[in-house]
């Protein structure tokens, strides 16, 4: 039985992904809205019914007329509650992007056709956006925040775009399936040494090699790295590019980096860093971000933090891909897959 | 921002304040069609139920202004428990569909004080249409059925502002849309309401009526008639196949009263009991014949139909019971319509009338009104009882007795004080005395009850008999003759046989004095006599072709069409009709968003290229080029590969020339050719190389 279900719902998801193809825009017509009653609907049918046979017992023609009149009511609104969606269009201005375990806003564009639409409610799992208006041949921006589990790319499998209206009692609905993701960054976690670390404002200091800390990583040199840390020396040697990474300079103010957090997981160390960036940016101070296989060169201003903060979010993290038909990062993964999956 | 301020999340709407859910302008039109739906109910419900309901819709209304808070869980219980008890103990037990209604509305009203969500809403909007539903079974003239479907007008108004609360003149669009839904839809209305066929009733439910209906009773007292002549209510309205007889001639004869018990008239055998039922209501079909007529009859919840002297049934629902009399077989607790014939040869030739009959249209108690037994001892001694009969007539004629409203009371010997003393009384009084005078005499003799007159309608294509027409006369046994017809009142007020109770209190000026808001006794306004008769007119018609619209009538009217329609051809049609509904529905609803789509030929092409793609197992995505989804083809189809590049690279050039160098007609007929290349390539070669790509 559940594998019936299970099966009968995936075919389902199929058919509507087919009918549905992956965009970041979406304009909804006969092909892809999909009408049924709603509650109320169902309801409102059952009296429709008990009225007919209240006519036929009483054989009361007014009561017979009462109810075809309410059942082409019901039909006329399954028109015009298809007629409501049918012609918008639903495009993705901007995944916009925030912390982690906060709302990430969505930057959408509704546009109508040549009918006015009326009372639209767009909704992503728990949070929804209603009572959208939107005149013939107008077109209204609107932000939906969406709720992210977890840092990284954030992108829900659909975004329902629904109305009920006249009269609430057939609901029509459609999805937009976005392509692209927004970005949750890391949660920021307060730093344990970014206290004792005072920036001196000297640049050439961190060349140095400072006494007593002589026991340097030697690595080849990459994009990246500072042309001070170069050991020229060694270049003109052998004419290989080696950098030398102190272990003494590791919580260095000028560069944020992954690996001064021994024994932290990956995730807190990202965390750390995240506070360190939007700590750095608030004092206006200029620095670098080192994570593994990302570097990102010292610089100063919003710009650079945010930089260093998506760097930090989709660190070791894979864009969602095209033909994925799961949400990604919202807060319903955390339902639906294992928590050890994810990277 | 106000996009912002929009924004809510699903959970937390139980932390909003609960009258908050439901807009102020929602709640308004519920209420409005609520207070509607009470109106036709007004006079049959309890006054304290009505009470209760306005104070209790208030207190809603007043709470959504925030000023008042709705009831918590007990005292809204207590006053649950309260109102059903103050139901039980007025209802005691009887069971009726009166009583049911009442009980309905006492749960809409108790529904008010909890109507705190959308859902809420939409219960008592169930309730309400109902509740319409129920309205319609009591009352079922055209301006209440207006007023009802108006409220059902306003439930629809309200569940949209429910449903778009913020939407600037969301009033005014709503009648427009709900009114335009209306009229589209009414083709679809009218043919289901012609064509689904009219079943029997599933089971037969009693429309027991706890309300006192004004209307003839089976007794008799002397002052009862006056009482009701005070009522100018319809008590039915007639149509005449071919001349419509005199006005002295409509006796409309109801029932026999041929017991005299003191001072009161009854019928010796009671009416036999009847098992509960419907009455029929089917009254004949198709155009009356010269000498039939028919009877729209209000609600008496009693058997009797009114008929005219010498009539034979002509239609199912109505028989002939003994006494030249007619009856339903239920009571007629709806309107009914029946259909009688005046037959051609009158009474038979030697009529006999047998002793156990002579015995009882001799009936009379054992004492009073001596003075009158004197003075018919003294007339049969010397007279046959024709004599008789035309001697009290002239004694009605020539000396001072008077027809009057307000007659004096005469609580001892009532027949000696009228004949003799006081000489005022009303037709039930004459009746009355003269029956008694007869029976002294020995003549059988016996009261009828019925109604003489009635009105032309608008137009002058019916009568209406109202209750002020309401009579009583007398029938009395001539040897030879059989029951002849007396009426007193004919002998003393002759206005009242030839034109109506009107005229005949002209002078007295007592027609419908306790009656102020009765058109009919304003006869002097000659625009709201007028103005009355039409809305009559408009409700006969009403009345005959739409809520009298039933079985027979519509067999009558299939039979005129052509081709044998039968109930299973009914029921096709109405399936037919539906189905078509929703066709129609569908293609304009396609049509509409085909004017969307339908563009120039090239806008068509590309469409069918869309589409074959889609067919050929390779989604189209949005925003892809030509160019790639071409190669994308190619991938999935080899066979089309060639093809599908030369038609990117067509699109491509469709779209880069410039509007004025674009050859709209030539690229299309190009991109035409070659998609049809590819389908042909495709059917002959058609097997797909791999399994195209699933999207998941």
């Amino acid at each position: 039985m559940g594998m019936l279900k299970q099966k009968i719902s995936s075919r389902w998801q199929r058919w509507i992904n087919r009918r549905i193809p992956r965009s970041d825009t979406q304009a909804f017509s006969q092909r892809n809205i999909f009408i049924v009653p709603t509650g109320a609907g169902v309801v409102f049918g059952v009296l429709l019914l008990i009225m007919l046979i209240t006519g036929i017992n009483y054989q009361n023609s007014l009561i017979y007329l009462m109810t075809f009149a309410l059942g082409a009511v019901f039909v006329g609104a399954m028109h015009q509650t298809h007629r409501n969606l049918s012609g918008l269009t639903l495009a993705l201005i901007r995944a916009g992007e925030g912390t982690a375990g906060d709302d990430v806003p969505f930057y959408l564009r509704l546009s109508a056709g040549k009918d006015t639409s009326v009372a639209i409610s767009l909704s992503v799992e728990d949070s929804r956006l209603d009572g959208v208006h939107i005149r013939a041949g107008a077109a209204s921006d609107l932000v939906l925040p969406i709720p992210s589990a977890h840092r990284g790319y954030l992108r829900p499998d659909r975004i329902r775009i629904e109305t009920r209206f006249p009269f609430g009692l057939l609901k029509a609905w459609s999805w937009l399936r976005l392509s692209s993701a927004g970005i949750a960054y890391p949660r920021p976690l307060v730093a344990p040494e970014a206290g004792s670390l005072v920036d001196d404002g000297s640049e050439s200091r961190a060349a140095q090699p400072r006494v007593g800390q002589d026991n340097a990583d030697l690595r080849p040199w990459r994009e990246g790295d500072l042309s001070q840390r170069v050991m020229w020396k060694r270049f003109a040697r052998s004419g290989q590019m080696v950098v030398a990474d102190w272990q003494g300079e590791q919580g260095s103010p000028h560069w944020l980096d992954f690996n001064s957090f021994p024994g932290a997981d990956a995730e807190l160390r990202l965390s750390y860093l995240a506070w360190l960036v939007a700590d750095r940016v608030q004092k206006g101070a200029k620095f670098g971000l080192n994570l593994p296989g990302e570097v990102i060169d010292p610089d100063s201003g919003a710009a650079h933090g945010e930089r260093c903060l998506r760097a930090l979010a989709v660190w070791g993290e894979q864009p969602p891909r095209e033909h994925d038909a799961l949400p990604f990062g919202t807060r319903q993964t955390l339902d639906v897959q294992p928590a050890g999956k994810r990277v | 921002m106000s996009l912002l301020a929009r924004f809510s999340r699903s959970n937390s709407d139980a932390a909003e304040g609960p009258t908050q859910a439901i807009p102020s302008g929602a709640l308004l039109w519920l209420i409005g069609s609520f207070a509607l739906l009470l109106l036709p109910q007004w006079d049959r419900l309890p006054w304290w139920l009505i009470a209760a309901c306005v104070v209790l819709a208030a207190w809603r209304w007043i709470a959504q202004q925030g000023r008042v808070r709705l009831p918590g869980r007990w005292l809204k219980t207590g006053i649950m428990l309260v109102m059903i008890a103050v139901y039980v103990a007025t209802v005691q037990g009887r069971f009726t569909v009166d009583t049911a209604a009442s009980f309905f509305v006492l749960a809409v009203g108790l529904k008010w004080l909890e109507t705190r969500s959308a859902r809420d809403f939409y219960v008592l909007f169930f309730i309400l249409v109902y509740l319409a539903a129920v309205n319609f079974l009591f009352q079922q003239d055209i301006l209440w059925a207006l007023l009802t479907f108006g409220a059902i007008g306003c439930l629809l108004v309200g569940v949209q502002i429910l449903n778009a609360p913020d939407l600037p003149g969301s009033l005014k669009a709503g009648w427009k849309r709900l009114g335009l839904l209306m009229l589209k839809t009414l083709p679809v209305v009218v043919l289901l309401f012609v064509f689904f066929p009219r079943m029997a009733p599933l089971w037969s439910v009693p429309l027991v009526s706890g309300q006192a209906r004004s209307g003839i009773s089976d007794t008799m007292r002397p002052g009862d008639i006056s009482n009701l002549v005070q009522s100018s209510e319809r008590a039915f309205r007639v149509t005449f196949g071919g001349a419509t007889p005199e006005y002295r001639d409509r006796y409309w004869r109801g029932l026999i009263l041929d017991y005299l018990d003191g001072e009161t008239w009854r019928q010796r055998d009671d009416e036999p009991f009847q098992r509960l039922g419907r009455v029929a209501t089917d009254g004949g079909v198709g155009p009356l014949a010269d000498n039939e007529y028919d009877v729209l009859m209000e609600p008496t919840d009693k058997r009797w139909a009114f008929a005219l002297d010498n009539s034979v049934a002509a239609s199912d629902n109505v028989f002939r019971a003994g006494e030249d009399l007619f009856r339903f077989s239920r009571p007629a607790d709806s309107p009914v319509r029946y259909r009688l014939a005046l037959a051609m040869d009158s009474a038979p030739s030697s009529p006999v009338l047998a002793p156990a009959q002579r015995y009882r249209y001799l009936q009379l108690p054992q004492g009073g009104n001596p003075r009158t037994r004197e003075l018919a001892a003294d007339m049969a001694a010397s007279q046959s009882p024709v004599e008789l009969v035309n001697n009290l007539m002239r004694r009605f004629r020539e000396q001072e007795y008077f027809y009057t409203l307000r007659p004096p009371a005469m609580p001892e010997d009532g027949v000696d004080a009228l004949l003799f003393d006081e000489k005022r009384g009303f037709c039930a009084h004459y009746a009355g005395a003269a029956t008694f005078l007869f029976r002294a005499a020995g003549i059988p003799s016996r009261i009828v009850v019925g109604y003489q007159g009635g009105d032309a309608g608008a137009g002058g294509e019916y009568l209406i008999v109202r209750q002020y027409d309401a009579h009583a006369w007398v029938e009395v046994w001539l040897e030879g003759r059989g029951w002849v017809r007396i009426d007193p009142t004919a002998a003393i007020a002759p206005s009242r046989i030839e034109s109506g109770l009107r005229d005949a209190m002209a002078e007295e000026g007592s027609f419908l004095e306790n009656d102020l808001t009765s058109p009919q006794r304003y006869g002097d306004f000659a625009a709201l006599q007028w103005a009355s008769l039409q809305l009559d007119r408009i409700n006969y018609q009403w009345q005959r072709w739409v809520v009298g619209y039933q079985g027979q009538s519509q067999m009558d009217l299939m039979s005129r069409l052509p081709g044998g329609i039968g109930m299973r051809e009914l029921g096709y049609i109405t399936a037919g009709v539906v189905g078509l509904a929703l066709l129609i529905a569908g293609v304009v609803s396609g049509l509409a968003l085909r004017k969307g789509t339908r563009q120039d030929a090239f806008g068509r092409v590309m469409f069918a290229w869309h589409r074959l793609c889609e067919q050929a197992g390779v989604p189209v995505r949005s925003g892809e080029t030509p160019m790639v989804l071409a190669e994308r083809m190619a991938d999935a189809r080899p066979v089309v590969a060639e093809t599908a590049r030369t038609f990117a690279r067509a699109v491509n050039s469709h779209y880069y020339s410039s509007a004025s160098a674009r050859q709209n007609a030539a690229d299309s007929q190009r991109l035409k050719r070659l998609l049809k290349t590819m389908k042909r390539q495709l059917r002959r070669y058609g097997k797909p190389v791999s399994r195209a790509p699933r999207d998941d």
